[in-house]
């Protein structure tokens, strides 16, 4: 079909056609000048879904990081006070064996009787050590020590229960350990602050059998009960820093996820820009000599 | 009989006479060149009915000789055809353009990809629970977690509140195009004006043209707000049928419009798929009640194990009244009660990133994409279709003034050539009357 070309055409396409040009210029500076290839959903509705799931495990990978680091906050808490209760287990070992030496007259056995008392004291000390306002042994009871500073406060406060940390998407590790299973109520359960006690008074009546044998045995049997909760809680030390590792890895592999959907390719957007730019100055060129001229230029 | 001597004269004025005319056609076209729906026109010109020659002439008894030119109409170049296909396509754009300016509007209204969202608000959220796992009697971690979760009800109330806006005036808008004294009507009242006026003309014999171009103009814009479809009538007159109203809103010189309309197509369509009930605003509304919905569902259900809801809501209104129930005092981390239970913390932080709540709203704003970019994808086809239907209407009607110019030269040269027969005639005459029997003198 032959096309009749009237001057109201001419006009209407040249213009229709600068109009085109100049809305992919805008929607490319825009992308330029933002950085962003995905300024709206419709730009690219499942990239801009894409996004918005990177986004998150980015934000949530952040959180863990957080959490991770509470997480090492209060293990260190729990390390350094576990090795300080060592320390003194170790050292009721060496007074033990001092004292139910024959060698040591009743005045020394009840000067070290004395020690092992403030020994006792000091390990429900350690035992009550906080992180950030929480008592760190004290089970889910992480507002109250778990112990009294009285011979009468031997009785563990503690509600054994799990506290978690959220490390990961649907990961979360137990952070506390049950340090009433090593300490104990002070007597009838064998554990460390019964044996103390009872040290103390073996020592006082003189029972160096006692103390040769058994309380040594039973010393021995809970310093390992310590050892174990200190080997758990190293354990999670690892799966800790572990866990950071892979977070870190996680959260490089998101940022570079996120940025190939969302940010533009700035070379890219930089050449489509300059050929659009020529393709509009065409435009003006062609229209503006299209539009000027007429039959009536050359009609005398 | 013989031919009379003066019959050379009243050839060349007819000649005169239909250049003329048709000069005065060209001067019309050119001087509406630029005038929304003009037709061009044409000075039909046919040879005037010839002179038989009589059979008792001395010569060429029988023959039929010339008498010149008539203008026989002034006709109005245009494809009723085209107007027919133009009207589709341009309720089709009607549509489409203002589907695809409503969508924009609420998309826009959504904020995404951003940081103002309800998608990074939600992943404020499961941090705040977090925050409270990690430190669980800390006042200040509840706080922030309640005011958090004021903030994601903030958050789906704004987006709510931006959707009804985009309803409220889009059924303001309808009503003003579609109500008594809104444009459809003062368009049919003048379409019902000028075939009147068309039909006395008509009644008459003549042929109204530049009434007919503003009629026809006057349907195009009609089939930009509505589907439209055009019965020609008596004398001239036209029945127009809008949407699908169920009686024609003019007929000859009756306007009965307001109508009530269920799906007009055009710019009315459009704009009633938006507010009506069941429309796109009250899906996408009914979609984020589904993800505030499923929001409360699993996080009071998680709460409740430990105390009250977390959350308050109207039911069938989820996304609008959402908003935390508890104090800070009451927020719930673990079942026990005991200070450092932080199991129900625990058990909300794994929320993030939920298929029934960051999920379900991931998809919806990735449908409301999906929905916008088909809006502006059938606009620019519609766009498209419109302006080459259009383009072949102005390549028929349209003015060329090129065309006009070299009209002008053919003319004038006519009127010229014209009026030298007529000198010839004259001289001629001048040696008959004035030369002839005056020999000698």
């Amino acid at each position: 079909m032959s096309t009749r070309v009237t001057t109201g055409m001419l006009s209407q396409r040249v213009l229709a056609d600068l109009h085109r040009v100049n809305e992919r210029m805008v929607r490319s500076q825009t992308q330029i000048s933002s950085g962003k290839a995905i300024q709206r959903p419709s730009d690219d509705p499942f990239g801009t879904s894409r996004a918005m799931v990177l986004r998150e495990n980015l934000d949530g990978v952040e959180q863990f990081q957080r959490n991770v680091e509470d997480a090492r906050g209060w293990q260190d808490a729990a390390e350094s006070a576990m090795t300080r209760m060592s320390d003194a287990v170790q050292r009721t070992r060496e007074l033990v064996i001092q004292g139910s030496n024959g060698s040591a007259d009743q005045s020394a056995r009840d000067a070290i009787a004395q020690e092992i008392d403030e020994l006792a004291e000091s390990l429900k000390e350690f035992a009550n050590a906080s992180y950030k306002d929480q008592y760190i042994f004290g089970g889910v009871r992480t507002d109250a020590p778990p112990y009294g500073q009285t011979p009468a406060g031997d009785v563990s406060q503690a509600q054994p229960g799990p506290v978690a940390r959220q490390i990961g998407p649907g990961v979360s590790v137990a952070i506390n350990v049950d340090l009433g299973a090593v300490l104990g109520n002070g007597a009838g359960d064998d554990r460390l602050l019964h044996v103390l006690r009872d040290i103390a008074t073996h020592l006082r009546t003189g029972d160096g059998a006692a103390l040769r044998t058994t309380d040594l045995e039973r010393l021995d049997a809970g310093f390992a009960t310590l050892l174990d909760a200190r080997a758990l809680n190293g354990a999670r030390s690892n799966r800790l820093d572990a866990a950071l590792g892979r977070l870190a890895e996680l959260e490089e592999a998101s940022i570079a996820q996120l940025s190939a959907t969302e940010d533009v390719d700035i070379a890219e957007a930089l050449i489509g820009f300059s050929s659009q730019q020529a393709a509009y100055q065409a435009a003006l060129k062609a229209g503006a000599n299209i539009v000027q001229s007429s039959l009536m230029d050359f009609l005398r | 009989m013989p031919i009379s001597s003066f019959y050379g004269l009243q050839t060349s004025l007819r000649g005169l006479l239909a250049q003329q005319r048709a000069l005065d056609v060209s001067g019309h076209n050119i001087a509406n060149a630029n005038t929304p729906g003009f037709s061009r026109q044409e000075a039909l010109m046919t040879a005037s009915p010839a002179y038989v020659v009589p059979a008792a002439t001395a010569t060429g008894a029988g023959a039929h000789l010339g008498t010149g030119v008539d203008v026989i109409q002034y006709r109005r170049v245009r494809d009723q055809f085209l107007d027919l296909q133009y009207r589709a396509q341009a309720s089709r754009l009607g549509y489409e353009s203002a589907r695809s300016e409503q969508l924009d509007r609420v998309e826009v209204a959504l904020a995404e990809p951003s940081e103002n969202g309800i998608a990074s608000q939600l992943a404020a959220f499961w941090d705040a629970w977090s925050d409270v796992a990690n430190a669980p009697q800390d006042m200040a971690a509840r706080t922030a977690l309640v005011e958090q979760g004021n903030t994601v009800g903030e958050s789906f109330k704004t987006v709510i509140g931006q959707l009804e806006l985009v309803a409220a005036q889009a059924s303001e808008e309808y009503t003003r195009l579609a109500g008594a004294g809104g444009e459809v009507d003062m368009i049919a009242r003048e379409l019902a004006a000028l075939n009147t006026t068309i039909s006395k003309f008509v009644s008459a014999g003549d042929s109204p043209n530049d009434l007919y171009d503003r009629r026809d103009l006057l349907v195009d814009q009609l089939s930009k707000l509505g589907r439209v479809s055009v019965t020609d009538s008596t004398d001239g007159m036209i029945e127009i049928a809008f949407g699908d109203a169920a009686e024609p809103i003019v007929s000859d010189g009756t306007v009965n419009w307001p109508q009530p309309l269920a799906d007009p197509d055009g710019r009315l369509g459009a704009l009633r798929d938006v507010f009506k009930p069941g429309g796109s605003v009250e899906q996408y509304r009914e979609a984020l009640d589904g993800v505030a919905g499923g929001l409360v569902e699993a996080v009071n259900t998680l709460h409740r194990s430990g105390g009250a809801d977390f959350f308050a809501v109207t039911p069938g209104d989820e996304a609008a009244s959402l908003r935390v129930a508890v104090t800070p005092q009451g927020v719930v981390a673990g079942a026990s009660g005991f200070a450092g239970d932080n199991a129900i913390a625990l058990e909300m932080a794994k929320l993030r990133g939920n298929a029934g709540i960051d999920g379900a709203y991931r998809s919806f704003v990735a449908r409301v994409g999906t929905e916008v970019r088909q809006a502006h994808t059938q606009e620019a086809n519609a766009q498209a279709l419109s302006d080459a239907v259009d383009g072949r209407r102005q390549s028929i009607s349209g003015v060329s003034l090129d065309e006009e110019m070299s009209n002008l030269i053919r003319f004038q040269r006519g009127y010229q050539a014209s009026s030298r027969a007529m000198s010839t005639m004259d001289e001629m005459l001048d040696v008959l009357i004035n030369r002839t029997g005056r020999v000698g003198l």
